[in-house]
């Protein structure tokens, strides 16, 4: 399966939910849509389920030689943002309920089942009403929903949001099995140290737009090109030769013992790193790598300014 | 054509209000409530026993199978002094100050049967009085007989089984249309607050969903009319076994209730349509006024009950052809005078066309309805949903 995202565009009344977005999503991957609140991820998801439809721009899902503007029910797992089930009926028939909407055979679907209430451990509370479990069981339950009938592809709105830690890690298993087999998730989270764990690829939004795009080494290389190196020494480090280097653009002295040091874009850092050992003996000499959270930050801040300095102007 | 997953949703909306249990309880209670007015009114009725009655020595009243007359040698001191004590008599008779004056412990309902009876005496009395013989005074009290005759001859008659079954048959559309009302309103608005929604229509079309709500509703509302003819079946055999009268149920007009079933079918489902599509427009149910939109369903059965004194009138005849009061109007009409059979097909044939129509305005609505969290569409809204072409 593939998916086009080319230039979509989505208005409600007055406000631009997305703008001109475009991303493709491959066969197999875990694809994450990051961003605030109001970025737009979930309007793009409802455009890619096909609850609404784009204003301008184009949706193209390929699967086996088919192409369609939305994903086909038939293949499609999906945990909505705004999500629920029958809290009235046990977790057993919620469930059962769902995989025979999908086609699924009254055996198979609680063979299925079974062996994810294993892996979520809901085993013994299958035949409790749903209203009776935690959000966070509730949630897993919805989760299993959306994956019973093996799609293949899922999409999971904010799947992480009202989990504790040893849930959220949970998850994180669960999708990573979903693409052991053979299934492709895109998921839309605030939690970036889950999705740097688990995405293969991303989008970072903001206001409707893409920020930034591509592999976590990518956005890495387009968020924070420059290279940093942390510095630290038992003595006083020489701030005024640490700013005097051509190849150094910033000197952040964290602590008279402590610095990082920002490079050129083209600088050799292997030259760099030479100079300083000649004239420091360093305790600690290191490149610095942001996670995605600092470059989720970093990226929009950017972002921020860059549409400011476009309304001033 | 309904889908297979239409059918899934109709047997999970059909039973998640179908608890059997509390089914089973409920109608015995009810067979228990009914059997309980029937013992009330079986033990309380006075009519059933034997009253002694103490009259002056002039008055010569006959006994009936109710009262007992008397005429005591005592005083009517002494009479009244056994009635205060409860015994003796049960009513003391006696002519003071120029008037007839009946004594009696307290205001009880065998009294006016026992006046009646003597007020008979007494004309009999004044009649011999006026040389009249008993045949005379009772022609002079028999009204004039005016005996009406319909010239179409399709009527069956005033005051018949058939008009009984015609009151039945509303009051069984009501029972259907209330259960309907009831279910929808409490799962499409649960479904909404629950959030639901969006998980369903991943799976489902709108249109699917709704199809599968309205049959589901439907056949509960349709259930529901049945079992009460089942429980009101089973409480007049029984009644009619301990009354000594057997039973007899040829007043049953099998013709009537075999076109019934697929009128009220019909019926409950153009009504559940309506009611799926005003209900997916409603956000809270507990502040919004449109579920009282729902009950203009309700408006077909209130209608055909006006009018069901004239039975073979333009107006019953009006409601019997229109489809969205037919479901209600064809049956007790056709109960009431004889209809061709051409007629009941047609007018079921129309009726059938216009649920599918009705189906499918209901559709689009349902499909923008459920989407709409924590604002209400306007009536304008909901009218260019309906006219609108997008179904899915």
């Amino acid at each position: 399966m593939q998916l086009r995202i080319e230039a979509v565009t989505k208005q409600y009344a007055t406000v631009t939910a997305v703008n001109q977005v475009s991303f493709q999503i491959q066969s197999g991957e875990i694809f994450a849509l990051l961003g605030p609140n109001g970025a737009g991820k979930s309007s793009i998801i409802r455009m890619l389920v096909g609850m609404t439809k784009p204003d301008a721009g184009s949706i193209s899902v390929c699967y086996q030689d088919q192409i369609s503007n939305h994903v086909p029910r038939r293949l499609l797992g999906y945990l909505p943002e705004d999500r629920g089930l029958y809290g009235d009926k046990s977790v057993e028939k919620n469930l059962l309920f769902l995989a025979q909407l999908h086609g699924l055979g009254k055996a198979e679907a609680l063979s299925r089942m079974e062996h994810w209430l294993e892996v979520f451990e809901l085993t013994e509370r299958r035949h409790d009403d749903l209203k009776q479990l935690s959000k966070g069981n509730q949630q897993k339950v919805q989760l299993i929903a959306a994956v019973l009938h093996q799609p293949a592809l899922v999409i999971l709105d904010e799947p992480f949001s009202g989990l504790d830690p040893i849930n959220q890690e949970k998850v994180v298993d669960f999708l990573k099995q979903l693409k052991q087999n053979g299934m492709t998730v895109i998921l839309s989270a605030h939690q970036m140290a889950m999705v740097e764990k688990l995405a293969d690829r991303m989008v970072l939004m903001a206001k409707g737009e893409v920020v930034l795009a591509g592999t976590l080494a990518e956005i890495r290389q387009q968020a924070q090109p420059e290279v940093q190196i942390q510095l630290s020494s038992k003595m006083p480090l020489p701030i005024d030769w640490l700013r005097s280097l051509d190849a150094v653009t910033a000197v952040d002295l964290q602590q008279p013992e402590q610095a990082v040091l920002t490079l050129q874009r083209d600088a050799e850092v292997g030259s760099v790193l030479q100079q300083l050992l000649g004239r420091i003996e360093p305790e600690q000499i290191a490149m610095q790598k942001p996670d995605l959270h600092q470059l989720y930050l970093n990226a929009m801040s950017r972002h921020q300014a860059q549409l400011t300095q476009e309304a001033a102007a | 054509m309904i889908s297979r997953q239409s059918l899934i949703v109709a047997r999970w909306e059909f039973l998640r209000f179908f608890k059997w249990k509390q089914q089973l309880i409920s109608y015995l209670l009810m067979l228990a409530v009914m059997g309980g007015v029937f013992a009330w009114v079986y033990l309380t009725d006075e009519s059933r026993q034997l009253y002694r009655i103490a009259v002056p020595g002039q008055v010569t009243v006959q006994n009936t199978a109710q009262f007992e007359f008397q005429r005591p040698s005592i005083d009517l001191s002494q009479q009244l002094q056994q009635l205060r004590d409860h015994q003796t008599w049960h009513a003391v008779l006696a002519y003071q100050d120029d008037r007839w004056v009946l004594h009696t412990g307290a205001s009880s309902k065998w009294l006016p049967q026992l006046e009646q009876v003597l007020q008979n005496y007494f004309q009999l009395q004044r009649a011999g009085d006026f040389g009249l013989t008993d045949t005379q005074l009772s022609e002079l009290q028999q009204p004039e007989l005016i005996e009406r005759s319909y010239l179409d001859d399709d009527f069956k008659g005033e005051e018949t089984p058939e008009k009984m079954i015609a009151f039945a048959v509303l009051i069984l559309l009501l029972i259907g249309l209330s259960t309907a009302f009831g279910q929808i309103l409490m799962s499409i608005t649960g479904e909404k607050q629950q959030r639901v929604t969006e998980q369903l229509y991943a799976i489902v079309t709108p249109q699917q969903w709704m199809d599968g709500k309205v049959l589901g509703h439907s056949f509960s509302a349709l259930k529901a009319m049945l079992t009460t003819t089942l429980v009101m079946l089973v409480f007049f055999v029984v009644v009619s076994l301990i009354a000594g009268d057997g039973l007899d149920l040829s007043w049953l007009n099998w013709w009537v209730i075999l076109w019934l079933i697929p009128f009220a079918l019909a019926g409950l489902l153009l009504c559940a349509c309506f009611m799926g599509a005003i209900a997916a427009s409603i956000d809270d149910p507990n502040t919004s006024g449109k579920g009282v939109v729902m009950m203009v369903t309700w408006l077909p059965l209130l209608f055909t009950y006006l009018v069901i004194d004239s039975p073979s009138g333009w107006a019953m005849t009006l409601l019997s052809w229109l489809p969205v009061s037919s479901f209600a109007a064809m049956p007790v009409r056709m109960s009431m005078v004889e209809v061709p059979w051409w007629q009941l097909s047609l007018s079921l044939a129309l009726l059938v066309g216009t649920v599918y129509y009705m189906r499918r305005l209901g559709g689009r609505i349902f499909l923008r309805g459920m989407q709409m969290y924590g604002k209400e569409p306007s009536w304008g809204d909901i009218m260019r949903w309906a006219l609108s072409r997008k179904a899915d």
